[in-house]
């Protein structure tokens, strides 16, 4: 009955559909491409293309005809032209895309990757990113011997690694993470990198303890779980909860000393049945918290915490209800 | 100028060089990879949709094995290979390739009991995680075997030329790195020519960005023997639009757990080509689909342009979409192969042709210089063949380089090489990029699908025409030397007018047709003549002469001495 | 119009005035929820990332209490909501992990067939009050009050469950703005991350991640923010000192919750709708135009 769909207002109006952006182009209609010029020791700029639309005319076609056609200098990288070498991802209109794989648009403001140096123009420097990710030996680790061809194996248990498999090492998605937009602030390592990581972690084949490199290299509870990463894939890959949330959970479940805050989390919802900020940050900082005190005083002014139910406060109702499904379906090792 | 210093160099980050240099690791032998593209994410290896399963592995009959090197020799030669190389080669991938890769973690997709997913039919193929994308894991597993096994790797590095030493025995390169504009010379008592295939000289064309048949240019300016160069192959399957459309295709090929495959249908709406249906040995069915696309253009059905479409529009979309990526390809566009047809048209695929080596050493003419994958003229590969080349390759160059002191690089010639890619830095009439263009243009027009005698002197004129007026006045519009496009493809035109007319030569001299070589001229497949090397022999006064050299058929023989190569099933 | 109604975590604790606003607006609406008072937490991001099977029978087991009662499930949180709308669909793909689930709460007389529905407020303000009424009930629209809306993240990605190429297009709360008759001020943060779910261990990023996008706001003339999300609320409201000393900019900028923004236009006023629970106040302009006309 109802004829509004409220989680998606906004996508037919700003033409945010498929169907939309490729209306939007006809043979021969101008496209207006702003390209971000740069060459080392100069300011970068942006420079306005003209270029014809062709027919089903792809991003890396509107490059190809720039510099075929208007500026031959333009430098831009990419190899297959068919989303599998993933040497192509951009920027354009301030979202990351593949430029062999997204479709060109009426009007476009090209710019290079975020969170990676820029050599020239629309090419970066990959190797700080694939520096990140080989720290964390994303390959297969056998301690038992291989037992030969076809070893046993089954897609159920591939099915997190086999999403993993389908990246292309783009790096669209640790140029959208707003995380590793903060540089040094963290250790994350960044989407990308999980991903690869999750190639070899989650495969069951693997046999490396790999928590330390999870919680400690990687750094992986710093993810704010955005999807920003899963918004960019062209792969697809449900990143966050196909690779990132079950990396995590490899990472809880291997670690000696487990990871503070999921542990605490755990605790409060099994004592209680619900979570108390307060009691989950104060137990997670410790004393840090306290340190904090001016603003822990402006809280409680405002009544935001309250020491006396973080203290006292009773489980809710039905809490043996939840306590049994603790008991059903905590995986403990 | 830089020198550096590597026991032997591999030229190439595809399949064929990364496990070249793997294998002389293995060995002790401490190898150098330069690759003009990114290690693993460059050349035709990250293409490759699906891997062929040879000999008796994964449940593979006696008959289905068969059928497998019959598949390899017609089909996929021509009958214009070593069917003792083609042996050895099957019974390593059984026996080594396959067990290899899965231990080193290669993901063979599995259903949910744990059986190895293959197509059926007469030759079976397998994939690694989803087939049309078997080449993307495959080529990230070997870029992070080299890192981990420590192998050095100058990436988006290009060389540009084989130095030679007095005796005429490579020891060396010249070569420049695109990001930086340094150019700089490697010292190596061995190189591995493993430049794949030279694509990417038509208009539409398969292959990545990169290449530009360097690897035939390289070689022949060092003096090596060419061999079947004119033997082309076209994929008839490829997306219309853009016409600079780069490799978007609708794989022909037969499906994992399905019996269907894509098909083809004429302007007229009658279906022309369904690979599982109408020969179920032609696996990869470059030729035979190629052929009945003749046909249809010859009735007005069709054009090599365009005007015949392709996709699966008969088949259970949940069928396409179980173990393959062909309906995504698309879907940006709104394109949905696994529901419609789209309108599709011929690229110019790999080439068989290359530099002439024995493959049982894979040893090129030059002495000090090997060779591994497509670049070879010793077969069409297929990422398995050359993989094992690869292996090969190292195996000849370890046994090379041991107690081989390293020869000193004539000085001269390293500057005369490094002069002539300065002098490729300079402003000019026309732009590189638009020189490309002229040749990719010229060869789609007169070195398509069919050709003639006429057709191919306009070429060669053509060819010439670009050698004398337009390579002179060719310049850059910015004289940066960092990642400097323009000066890359400079560099690239150079080679590409010298490959195409050596080419166009070859292609003169086989008065014959072939499986996808077609001329109208001489329509009839001839194996009474050509079964046979065409073999492109360098002489003393810069030019060339033909040399031709039958091949055996000890296992598998074509059943006729002459007949019209469109009548031919293979 | 009946709704099953799940607070939350936050709406019970740090944030008691979103539940209290939304119980007020909801009755001024004509809508009667039905609170589900032994409902757990969903799991917020840690028990669903650690703990997978745990997270999906705590969260059964509340979707199996709206399917009992035949009732939509109105979430005021993206979190939870995105948690439920995961959990349908996980538990479409994988029967077998139903059953698993369907066995342990059959103890306490459960059991979800895949039927249940769930709706953040915000979509059952747009969807089934509409428009047309909305617009209606309105006793005090919010001329001349300059919004900034703050989605968040889970209201509006992943893509698989909203459908956006690009979800800075999403417009509801622009929408919503505009039927209370507010101004939207575009600016940088619309559809940012606040950081909340990593704020307990490392608030650092939190103030980060969302400083310059306030600051971008106040720039841009924002006066007040919306948020859909609790979670967002704490962060940019609980933590705004700490943003402007990073920013070293005066931010002011009052974050209100999207029960409250409608409250003001149904006539309620600050108090009533409890803003002053929130660390940073109305300031003097904005209070002048959100109270009910009767009283300024
Ligand atoms: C579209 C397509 C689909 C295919 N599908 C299949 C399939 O399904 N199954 C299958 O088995 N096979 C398939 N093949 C064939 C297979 O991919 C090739 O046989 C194989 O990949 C060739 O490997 P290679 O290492 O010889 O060359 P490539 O993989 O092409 O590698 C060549 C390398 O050399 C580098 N290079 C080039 N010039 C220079 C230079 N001047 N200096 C330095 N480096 C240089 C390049 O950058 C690149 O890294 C397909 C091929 C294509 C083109
Ligand atoms: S979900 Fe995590 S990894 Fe993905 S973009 Fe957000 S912070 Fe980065
Ligand atoms: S996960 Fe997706 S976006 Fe990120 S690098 Fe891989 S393919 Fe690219
Ligand atoms: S060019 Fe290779 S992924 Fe786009």
């Amino acid at each position: 009955m109802v004829s509004l769909d409220a989680r998606r207002i906004g996508q037919l109006e700003n033409r945010d559909t498929l169907e939309a952006k490729l209306g939007a182009l006809r043979e021969g209609d101008m496209i207006k491409a702003q390209v971000r010029r740069f060459s080392p020791g100069e300011q970068p700029y942006y420079e306005t293309f003209e270029v014809p639309y062709q027919k089903w005319m792809r991003v890396l076609d509107v490059l190809i005809y720039i510099s075929e056609e208007l500026d031959s200098d333009l430098s831009y990288r990419w190899y297959c032209g068919s989303k599998m070498c993933g040497t192509c991802a951009l920027r354009v209109n301030g979202r990351e895309i593949l430029a062999c794989w997204a479709a060109a648009e009426p009007e476009m403001t090209i710019e290079p990757l975020r969170n990676l140096p820029v050599i020239r123009d629309l090419t970066v420097d990959r190797r700080p990113y694939e520096k990140r990710f080989l720290e964390l030996e994303p390959w297969i680790h056998r301690d038992e011997p291989y037992p030969g061809f076809p070893e046993p194996l089954t897609h159920r248990e591939m099915r997190f690694t086999s999403k993993a498999l389908d990246c292309i090492s783009c790096a669209a998605c640790y140029s959208a993470c707003p995380v590793v937009g903060l540089g040094d602030l963290t250790r994350f390592c960044g989407p990308a990198p999980l991903v690869q990581l999750g190639q070899a972690a989650l495969d069951p084949r693997d046999s490396r303890e790999r928590s330390q490199e999870l919680i400690e290299q990687a750094s992986i509870f710093s993810c704010v779980s955005c999807y920003r990463c899963e918004e960019v894939c062209p792969a697809s890959i449900p990143i966050v909860s196909k690779v990132i949330e079950p990396l995590k959970a490899l990472a809880y479940r291997t670690a000696r000393k487990k990871p503070r805050h999921p542990q605490t989390f755990l605790g409060i919802i099994r004592r209680r049945g619900r979570i108390d900020p307060s009691e989950l940050v104060l137990r997670v900082q410790g004393l840090r918290a306290l340190a904090r005190l001016r603003w822990a005083v402006s809280l409680l002014i405002r009544r935001k915490v309250n020491p006396w139910a973080t203290v006292f406060g009773r489980p809710i109702p039905g809490i043996a209800s939840v306590r049994r499904l603790f008991r059903t379906f905590l995986r403990t090792s | 100028m830089r020198e550096l210093r590597a026991e032997a160099l591999v030229i190439g980050g595809g399949a064929a060089g990364t496990y070249a240099a793997l294998c002389l690791h293995r060995q002790g032998v401490a190898p150098l990879v330069i690759s003009k593209g990114l290690v693993g994410k460059s050349g035709a290896s990250i293409f490759a949709g699906n891997l062929v399963i040879s000999g008796r592995v994964l449940g593979n009959t006696e008959e289905n094995a068969r059928d497998t090197a019959e598949f390899l020799i017609k089909y996929h030669n021509q009958f214009l290979i070593d069917q003792e190389y083609a042996k050895r080669c099957g019974q390593w991938i059984a026996e080594v390739y396959y067990p290899e890769l899965e231990e080193a973690g290669l993901y063979l997709r599995r259903d949910d009991a744990g059986n190895v997913v293959t197509s059926p039919g007469r030759l079976r193929s397998v994939a690694a995680n989803v087939q049309g994308n078997s080449g993307v894991p495959f080529m990230d597993l070997r870029r992070k075997q080299l890192i981990r096994a420590g192998i050095p790797m100058l990436e988006e590095v290009v060389v540009t030329a084989l130095l030679q030493a007095e005796s005429g025995e490579v020891c060396g390169v010249l070569a420049l790195d695109i990001a930086s504009g340094e150019i700089f010379c490697v010292r190596a008592k061995a190189v591995v020519l493993a430049t794949g295939y030279a694509d990417r000289l038509h208009r539409r064309s398969t292959g990545t960005r990169e290449m530009s048949a360097d690897g035939i240019a390289l070689g022949w300016r060092a003096g090596a023997e060419l061999v079947n160069l004119e033997m082309q192959w076209w994929h008839t399957n490829d997306v219309r639009y853009p016409a600079n459309w780069q490799r978007m295709q609708v794989y022909p090929n037969p499906m994992l757990g399905s019996w269907k495959s894509a098909r083809n249908v004429n302007a007229k709406g009658e279906v022309f080509f369904d690979q599982q249906e109408d020969d179920p040995l032609a696996f990869g069915p470059y030729t035979v689909q190629l052929k009945r696309l003749v046909k249809q253009v010859r009735e007005g059905k069709a054009r090599y342009d365009g005007d015949y479409y392709s996709g699966f529009d008969h088949v259970d979309p949940a069928e396409v979409d179980a173990y393959t990526t062909y309906a995504k390809l698309f879907k940006q566009l709104g394109l949905d192969v696994g529901r419609d047809l789209v309108e599709t048209a011929v690229s110019a695929h790999y080439r068989q042709g290359g530099l002439l080596v024995d493959p049982a050493t894979m040893a090129s003419t030059v002495p000090g210089l090997f060779v591994a994958g497509g670049v070879g003229g010793h077969s069409n590969g297929l990422i398995a063949l050359v993989t094992y080349d690869g292996k090969v390759a190292a195996d000849s160059v370890a046994q090379h380089v041991r107690d081989r002191p390293y020869a000193s690089l004539p000085p001269h010639k390293a500057e005369e090489e490094a002069k002539r890619l300065q002098g490729l830095l300079k402003p000019g009439a026309t732009p590189p990029v638009r020189v490309k263009k002229m040749i990719r243009e010229l060869m789609w027009n007169d070195m398509g699908v069919e050709k003639n005698e006429a057709g191919m002197r306009r070429a060669l004129e053509g060819l010439q025409e670009i050698r004398a007026a337009v390579l002179p006045a060719m310049g850059v519009t910015n004289l940066t030397k960092i990642m400097n496009h323009g000066w890359l493809d400079a560099i690239d035109a150079v080679n590409m007018v010298e490959a195409c007319e050596l080419m166009v030569h070859s292609a003169l001299n086989r008065t014959e047709s072939r499986g996808p070589f077609i001329r109208t001229d001489y329509p009839e497949m001839d194996n009474e003549s050509w079964l046979a090397q065409n073999i492109l022999v360098p002489t003393a006064d810069g030019g060339f002469r033909f040399e031709k050299r039958p091949y055996a058929t000890p296992y598998f023989q074509p059943e006729f001495v002459r007949k019209d190569n469109l009548a031919v099933q293979w | 119009m009946k709704l099953a109604y799940y607070p939350g975590c936050s709406a019970q604790s740090t944030c008691k005035e979103l539940n209290v606003s939304t119980q007020l607006v909801a009755s001024k609406l004509g809508l009667e929820l039905h609170e589900y008072r032994s409902a757990t937490c969903t799991g917020s991001r840690e028990i669903r990332a650690v703990q997978p099977e745990l997270f999906l029978a705590l969260n059964t087991r509340i979707l199996a209490m709206a399917e009992r009662d035949g009732l939509p499930l109105m979430t005021i949180c993206n979190t939870c909501t995105l948690n439920f709308l995961d959990v349908i669909q996980m538990l479409a793909e994988d029967k077998e992990a139903l059953a698993r689930v369907n066995a342990s709460l059959a103890e306490e007389g459960l059991r979800y067939e895949g039927r249940a529905v769930v709706k953040h407020f915000l979509w059952v303000l747009l969807e089934d009050i509409g428009e047309e009424r909305l617009r209606g009930m309105v006793k005090r629209p919010l001329a001349g009050l300059d919004v900034g809306a703050f989605y968040g993240c889970h209201i509006t990605r992943p893509p698989g469950h909203y459908g956006f190429f690009d979800s800075r297009n999403n417009q509801a709360l622009e929408k919503l703005n505009a039927i209370l008759g507010a101004r939207s001020i575009d600016y940088s943060g619309r559809t940012e991350c606040c950081g909340f779910h990593t704020a307990a261990h490392e608030e650092a990023v939190a103030i980060k991640l969302v400083g310059k996008h306030l600051k971008n706001a106040r720039d841009n003339g924002v006066a007040a923010i919306v948020t859909p999300c609790p979670l967002c609320h704490t962060v940019l409201d609980a933590y705004q000192p700490d943003m402007e000393r990073d920013t070293q900019t005066r931010l002011g900028l009052p974050i209100i919750h999207l029960p409250q923004l409608v409250g003001l236009a149904l006539g309620l006023t600050p108090e009533e709708l409890q803003m002053d629970k929130h660390v940073v106040p109305l300031d003097l302009a904005t209070r002048r135009k959100v109270i009910p006309i009767a009283a300024a």
